[in-house]
């Protein structure tokens, strides 16, 4: 099946987003990004109405994820905050859940545990109800991304992917997407962002890019693909050019089909749509500058992209029309499929 | 036996004062021996632009602050970004000058700039600050050549580095840290061989030099002699000797090892040395970048802080440390920070200089310098003060023509001189 999405709107944001996700019910959009907050809307299927923001958090709010059958909501921010709420309350909160930036969190899909993973090499397992941590691994590497299945598997920056469970503190299977790391100087560049599984769990899908050079990166969007039971890599999708960047998110609609984004070099963005079967994607979008996060709503009917403004970049002292030092936006694109 | 006393019988060595233990510190043939050694200066480029933000000047919890904490560093008060836990810890031997705001914001005319002083044009290229200091305070007792600059990447004699001053005082690079090829005497070729060898070159030289301009030919000749020095001393370039814990302690990256070579080269006189890093130049992924390439600087800068002072050649030597500029506060679409000459730091220790001292400010949002900012100019006032260079009453000499060696309308940083 191949969908065709139309872009009904656009909302702005006064703020920078990365990560942006619906609640189980679809009335609600989460977003964290570059501010110490949360950002919330309702969406009542044609509108983002703007909700009081979460505040409290410190840095940069990193990381969010929705309880797949119930309204709680689980954030991270980048000193180490891990936070559960319903609406703006507070159930259950972490200031120190992990030392520092708190990369990603993922929910277990009967919504009875989350894992969180972060810059200080620790992945942690925590009771979704009461906020207790359940167990703990030092992977002995930066861990960039993760997700749960039964068990847990998460990849680091030099992109070794691992599958363990944590209960029985048992590596159950590695997973080599190396092609996703590279050493330029001094400069590690990790290209790994996102871990799915996709087919009833029987495919790992690893997401990011292919680095080819440090400073300013230039890499190439990438999928690899996993047989789950085996480890082997049985596919390697990539698209776009070296100025295309990173793969930054990534969801499979209802239908099968998987909808990602990117962002690379200033300017750049797309939203591509692929059938698994195949190598090259049905559908591609690059109206959108720099997309970090794909917001699938719960039935596939809707989804919200964010994106940056285009003139993002430049040198010097850039002053806006008020004169003001100029600071940039993420654009909410609503798309109907 | 030579009766004659070598270059290196002059130098002080870190290996010589460690075994004489620390009581040598309060002696006064220590005092002596530190008051008659060579002022020397290690200036460490990361090209491109270190981000501010993510180093010297963290602006935790704001808009344009990042994802990183801040740290405490060992003078209450002063705050570096997470990053650098190390140096955290030195900030007392430090100097940081928060307010530095220079006029370039590309890399193909910045970085000359930069190195240069950015000065009045006055139609000639300046000498960058190591070939400066090269004319002004010669190799020294050493006899080493003055002006060198460790690298990633290849070698070579850079001429134009010496701008109007004449080849002579170029840098002499050496890539990765390792000697030139073919430095050593070949084993067929004897001592006397090779000094008769010698001797007829310069007969030729002579020869050469009567018709050709004067600094071609001495640049010309003081290759041979920097060849003839570094033969003597191809030792500097050997890091293989060194306890394995000071190979650890710098960093196995290329630019821990090439902190190492530096620091052999201060040990064994050198006057000037530079050492480069590449790679600053974060447009794209700027916060995994700076979380894997800081940490690196931290270590290898800090364990030559270390070094330095616990051979005593701190008190000897001024370390700068900077980049092209510093990078944008805002963050671009790439999670990168662009080209930011406006609000940026650079960091000194050792000889001249205050410590534990932070110079200027930033505004809350990291845009704008608070106060007085301070151009490059100014930094070189700073610099050659410190070395004891009255910038004022000191003049370049520009085949004939007097120009001076900072920019004229430029003052020294007072705040940072001791």
């Amino acid at each position: 099946m191949k969908l065709e999405p139309k872009q009904l709107t656009e909302f702005p944001s006064e703020r920078q987003i990365t990560a942006a996700r619906f609640n189980h019910e679809g009335s609600i959009l989460a977003a964290a990004g570059y501010e110490p907050a949360v950002r919330r809307w309702q969406f009542d299927g044609k509108t983002l109405t703007p909700l009081p923001s979460l505040s409290g958090f410190h840095g940069y709010s990193t990381a969010l994820a929705f309880h797949p059958q119930q309204p709680q909501l689980f954030c991270a921010d980048s000193w180490g905050q891990l936070r559960c709420c319903e609406g703006e309350k507070t159930i259950w909160q972490h200031e120190t859940a992990h030392d520092g930036w708190l990369r990603q969190i993922a929910v277990s899909p009967d919504g009875k545990r989350i894992a969180t993973c972060g810059k200080d090499h620790f992945i942690r397992v925590w009771d979704a109800t009461s906020g207790k941590k359940l167990a703990e691994h030092d992977a002995d590497e930066d861990v960039y991304a993760l997700t749960m299945s039964d068990s847990i598997t998460f990849g680091d920056m030099r992109g070794r992917i691992e599958t363990w469970d944590l209960d029985l503190k048992k590596k159950q299977r590695t997973f080599d997407a190396a092609v996703l790391y590279k050493l330029d100087r001094i400069q590690d560049l990790g290209g790994l962002r996102v871990l799915r599984f996709i087919d009833d769990g029987k495919t790992l899908l690893a997401a990011g890019t292919t680095p080819q050079n440090g400073a300013t990166p230039q890499s190439i969007p990438t999928i690899l693909f996993f047989d789950t039971a085996s480890g082997k890599l049985t596919k390697t999708v990539t698209h776009g050019t070296n100025k295309e960047g990173y793969i930054h998110d990534l969801a499979q609609h209802p239908s099968g089909c998987l909808m990602a984004v990117s962002s690379g070099t200033p300017g750049s963005g797309m939203l591509f749509l692929l059938n698994p079967a195949d190598k090259e994607p049905f559908h591609v979008n690059t109206k959108m500058a720099n997309c970090h996060s794909l917001a699938l709503h719960p039935g596939g009917k809707h989804f919200v992209v964010t994106s940056t403004n285009r003139d993002s970049n430049g040198n010097g002292k850039s002053l806006g029309k008020d004169g003001q030092y100029k600071t940039n936006t993420s654009p909410l694109h609503l798309f109907e499929v | 036996m030579n009766p004659l006393c070598t270059p290196r019988d002059h130098t002080f060595s870190r290996r010589a004062f460690l075994g004489g233990g620390l009581g040598l510190l309060t002696s006064p043939l220590f005092a002596e021996a530190m008051k008659q050694r060579d002022k020397q200066v290690l200036f460490v480029w990361l090209d491109g632009g270190m981000s501010q933000l993510e180093t010297w000047d963290p602006k935790p919890n704001t808009e344009f602050g990042g994802p990183f904490r801040s740290i405490p560093t060992s003078v209450p008060g002063v705050h570096f970004c997470e990053l650098m836990p190390k140096l955290a810890k030195q900030m007392h031997k430090l100097c940081v000058v928060r307010s530095m705001c220079t006029k370039d914001n590309a890399h193909s005319s910045g970085v000359d700039r930069i190195q240069r002083g950015d000065p009045k044009n006055r139609g000639v290229p300046y000498p960058h600050f190591g070939a400066g200091v090269a004319k002004l305070l010669g190799p020294g007792s050493s006899g080493l050549p003055p002006y060198v600059w460790i690298k990633p990447g290849s070698g070579g004699f850079r001429a134009e580095d010496a701008g109007f001053l004449g080849p002579k005082y170029g840098s002499l690079a050496f890539g990765d840290g390792k000697p030139p090829d073919n430095l050593l005497r070949h084993p067929d070729i004897s001592a006397e061989q090779d000094a008769a060898r010698n001797e007829l070159r310069q007969m030729l030289d002579q020869r050469f030099a009567k018709q050709r301009e004067k600094r071609v030919v001495e640049a010309n000749a003081s290759v041979f002699d920097m060849a003839d020095k570094l033969m003597a001393r191809a030792d500097i370039f050997d890091t293989s000797k060194l306890p394995e814990r000071d190979r650890e302690r710098y960093g196995r990256h290329d630019f821990g090892q090439h902190m190492l070579v530096a620091r052999q080269m201060l040990e064994a006189g050198v006057r000037f040395v530079k050492v480069t890093s590449y790679g600053w130049d974060t447009h794209g992924d700027n916060f995994n970048a700076h979380a894997g390439m800081v940490p690196k600087f931290d270590q290898a800068f800090s364990a030559m802080l270390e070094d330095l002072e616990a051979s005593g050649l701190l008190k000897t030597t001024l370390v700068i440390c900077l980049s092209e500029f510093g990078r944008t506060p805002r963050i671009n679409g790439h999670v990168g920070r662009d080209h930011w000459p406006e609000a940026w730091s650079i960091a000194m220790a050792g000889h001249g200089v205050k410590h534990g001292m932070v110079v200027g400010e930033t505004n809350d949002r990291g845009t704008e310098v608070k106060a007085q900012p301070h151009d490059i100019g100014a930094a070189f006032h700073t610099w050659y003060r410190a070395l004891g260079i009255d910038p004022m009453k000191t003049e370049f000499d520009n085949a004939g023509q007097p120009l001076p060696i900072a920019h004229d309308d430029m003052l020294p940083i007072k705040e940072a001189l001791a």
